[in-house]
């Protein structure tokens, strides 16, 4: 059986009258990175505060470690680290000072502890600067510092990356890997940047106007990809002519716009395709396997 | 955690400043004019311009950072996830906000007491400084009751702007009421009255006047408690 850290039954929010978010339920493996996708606005922020208690529930359930959040928050919010939106610290204080504050509520304040997260998200050297007169990037790797210095078992991570440079995002990238595949900490993250999700997760959830469309593991998502191969020739109808000679169908094995032919099935036989086309003397300029990326893929659910 | 808070904090500093005015201003009053001439009516009037004026103003503002800082600087959901409840987090204020008052009540007393000193007043004694101290603070923790209901605006707007012209528009309300047959009756005027004796002028049942800043504690801190945990925390 599965084990699930995170799993909601049909969670919903209704904002004067509008579904924020609609019937989700979502499944968490424990251990697992859990990419939430979606465009600004789907829902992602919403369901995230709903598993942290920030909002409540129109409807729905949620359950996280097996238990109910609202009945057993002191025994699960304690194992779980988290970011929503905006990094929220103290901004007359330090870096150290905010984690102090944190950590002191926590009941597990140690200085070692403040310093060795501050040393992974590289703000040792801050010493007596301000939150208030960080850099975004700084601010954002602080919230990371705060979120991950109690050893969590869970990380609920809404939008890590946002206003960090392309350094920051390969090392938290790294990092978030790290605690995942060596410590077994389960992240649930959220992005509207596709790429950055692609990298990380294991498990991607699609979300659009507050419904979570799919879940999908990495594997079986790069298989659903559609792939194709595009001919560059320079006699299009000869090509199409050729193609239907052997039996191809127009619109089912194949498409064709200007010089290019996209070819959809047959595509290991695509070697062969390109020696009669030059046999026929057809001048083939580039013949390309390409595949939709998850760009493509998402964009023919959200349109 | 929320003296760490205030490290650095310019309204606590700010706060100081208020504390320090009243005395201040009757320095001057008795510097310049010659306004009273003895310890005993430099505390008397800084205790009342304190109580009935400048703490109206001084504790709007503050309950209003409090609670207010924790939405703007997005604390609020870093505390909440911790996990802090939402009870004790309220209670956690209320009690910053009462030891924040003691300060500014020491800050006051003493300030009175260098300015009473460099004005060159006489009639001075210890008993002189702990009764007046005493009053004041007295004042000021019966006003502490009544600044509940600015706890549910703080949670319901929270930026501090309609605490400061709530604060500046109960300043005037306790200059208007004051002197008026229900003052006893204005839970913003009544702590000074009470605390300075001045309530046995009015012929009114103290009791009453004690009931209305029971009142006003326990309603503004139901609202509060039934808001904060029954709504959703805004990012």
């Amino acid at each position: 059986m599965v084990d699930y850290v995170i799993e909601t039954k049909d969670l919903s929010k209704i904002y004067s009258k509008k579904r924020a978010v609609d019937s989700v339920s979502m499944h968490v493996e424990k251990g697992k990175i859990y990419g939430l996708l979606g465009k600004n606005g789907a829902g992602k922020t919403t369901t995230m505060c709903m598993l942290l208690n920030l909002t409540y529930p129109s409807d729905g359930e949620v359950v996280i470690f097996g238990k109910d959040p609202k009945k057993y928050s002191k025994e699960i919010y304690p194992k779980i680290g988290s970011i929503i939106e905006t990094p929220g610290f103290y901004e007359n204080l330090t870096a150290y000072e905010n984690l102090k504050i944190i950590g002191k509520l926590r009941g597990n304040y140690n200085p070692r502890n403040i310093n060795s997260v501050l040393e992974i998200v590289n703000l040792t050297s801050v010493g007596s600067k301000k939150f208030g007169n960080f850099s975004l990037g700084m601010k954002q790797r602080l919230a990371i510092a705060a979120a991950i210095m109690h050893n969590p078992e869970l990380l609920i991570l809404d939008e890590p990356i946002n206003g960090l440079d392309p350094f920051g995002i390969k090392e938290i990238r790294a990092l978030l890997k790290r605690l995942s595949h060596e410590f077994g900490i389960t992240i649930l993250i959220s992005s509207h940047i596709l790429s950055e999700i692609e990298n990380l997760a294991d498990v991607i959830g699609f979300m659009d106007g507050g419904v979570l469309i799919e879940e999908i593991s990495r594997e079986e998502l790069f298989n659903r990809l559609n792939k194709y191969v595009e001919f560059e020739v320079s006699d299009t109808d000869l090509a199409v002519e050729i193609l239907k000679r052997l039996q191809l169908n127009e619109n089912e094995d194949f498409t064709f716009r200007g010089e290019k032919i996209f070819l959809h099935t047959h595509l290991d036989m695509r070697d062969r395709f390109n020696a009669m086309f030059v046999k026929e003397g057809i001048n083939v300029k580039k013949v390309n396997l390409c595949e939709e990326n998850l760009e493509e893929y998402f964009t023919r659910f959200v349109q | 955690m929320e003296f760490l808070k205030l490290k650095r904090s310019r309204i606590f500093l700010l706060s100081l400043v208020g504390a320090i005015l009243p005395p201040l201003l009757m320095f001057i009053a008795v510097s310049a004019f010659g306004e009273g001439n003895t310890f005993k009516v430099l505390f008397t009037n800084v205790n009342m311009y304190m109580s009935a004026l400048f703490a109206v103003l001084i504790f709007a503002v503050i309950m209003s950072y409090l609670f207010g800082r924790e939405y703007n600087e997005h604390t609020l959901k870093t505390m909440l996830t911790i996990p802090v409840s939402r009870g004790k987090f309220i209670l956690s204020k209320y009690v910053m906000f009462l030891i924040w008052i003691m300060i500014l009540t020491v800050v006051t007393s003493l300030s009175t007491l260098i300015f009473g000193f460099a004005a060159g007043l006489d009639g001075f004694s210890l008993k002189v400084f702990i009764y007046s101290f005493a009053q004041l603070l007295f004042a000021n923790v019966l006003l502490f009751l009544t600044f509940s209901p600015f706890v549910f605006i703080s949670l319901f707007v929270t930026n501090m702007v309609p605490a400061m012209i709530g604060g500046a528009g109960l300043a005037l309300v306790n200059l208007m009421v004051y002197g008026q047959s229900w003052a006893p009756y204005v839970p913003w005027v009544c702590p000074y009255l009470i605390a300075s004796g001045e309530i046995a002028g009015y012929g009114t049942s103290i009791t009453l006047s004690y009931g209305i800043i029971l009142a006003t504690f326990l309603v503004g801190l139901f609202v509060s408690y039934l808001y904060f945990t029954k709504t959703d925390v805004t990012l």
